[in-house]
């Protein structure tokens, strides 16, 4: 509990609004039909396009495709990279990028909890194996303190832009999270 | 019958999905998710959550997969646009309901909602077409 607690408003992190907020995420590997299958078994999600080539060609594609909702997956940054980055928010060691300066700052204040509120995504078109995914992600908005059923908080809104290696749109996604001060008897 | 093959006011079959910590996990996992809270029930209660709870991307998963056991292979989903409630944790049945909000050649919007037994985790809607014959 160093400097914890000191107020923070919406007006000293407005300065991170329509920044972009850290360098394109890269995916690790290509779309792939292994991570497809991983997730189409623990979602339990029998849609025969996510892993059978025939029945997807059927359906008038060139083949397997990747279900919508994994487009963030591909720019994950791993179980590794997790790692540092936690051992690195622990020591208060805080990278340069405007995403990571406006973490530390809530971290500061004691906003340390983390949920997702809302997200939109647009298709512009559907994922095959072997395409190389990158993220370029922008911080849209910052509103608060709120005060929520979880705590008070801050909302951010982040815009992401998934793009192939020549750069054309794969999909957009509008995605709101809250970052809050856990109530101290929840 | 509209021309792309669904029917405004149509409603989705109901379904049904237990959660239990395996299914929390492994959709996190899948998605390449590391969270605490999405695997680590003292993680989750220290952050002020009475438990591990599921993660908006399994969630999402989860509103996809309805939408296409409906619609069949062929469709391709559009877009989604999702908000969430009341957290999904252990033990909660996700109750999903949803219906054809509109249908016209441009694609069909679908209403969705899941919820349990203290209320709703997640409103959205889901626009899709049909995936056209390779020309």
């Amino acid at each position: 509990m160093t400097t914890a607690q000191h107020v923070l408003s919406a007006e000293d992190l407005q300065r991170f609004a329509g920044t972009v907020a850290e360098p394109p995420r890269v995916a690790r590997y290509g779309v792939s039909e292994a991570m497809i299958r991983n997730w189409a078994e623990a979602l339990d999600d029998r849609n025969p396009v996510y892993v059978d080539e025939a029945a997807a060609r059927e359906t008038g594609r060139t083949g397997i495709i990747a279900p919508p909702a994994m487009v963030s997956t591909w720019v994950m940054s791993g179980y590794r990279r997790w790692r540092d980055v936690q051992r690195a928010r622990a020591e208060g060691v805080v990278e340069a990028t405007p995403y990571a300066e406006l973490l530390s700052l809530l971290d500061q204040a004691g906003y340390t909890s983390v949920v997702a509120t809302q997200m939109e995504q647009d298709y512009e078109r559907e994922l095959t194996m072997g395409t190389q995914v990158s993220c370029h992600i922008t911080i849209d908005s910052i509103a608060g303190p709120k005060k929520t059923g979880l705590g008070e908080g801050f909302f951010l809104v982040l815009g992401k832009r998934y793009v192939d290696a020549e750069q054309n749109t794969i999909a957009t996604e509008k995605f709101t999270l809250l970052r809050f001060r856990p109530k101290e008897d929840s | 019958m509209s021309s792309n093959g669904f029917t405004p006011g149509e409603p989705l079959p109901v379904l049904d999905v237990p959660i239990d910590r395996a299914f929390i996990v492994a959709g996190a996992i899948a998605s390449q998710d590391f969270e605490d809270v999405h695997h680590d029930p003292d993680a989750a209660i220290n952050r002020g959550t009475p438990d591990i709870f599921i993660s908006i991307n399994t969630t999402n998963g989860v509103v996809g997969r309805y939408v296409t056991d409906w619609a069949g292979p062929a469709a391709r989903l559009r877009s989604v646009s999702l908000r969430l409630g009341m957290p999904l944790h252990p033990g909660d049945v996700l109750h999903l309901t949803g219906e054809t909000v509109a249908a016209d050649d441009a694609g069909t919007t679908v209403k969705v909602t899941g919820s349990h037994a203290r209320g709703i985790h997640v409103t959205a809607t889901v626009n899709l077409t049909r995936q056209e014959a390779a020309a």
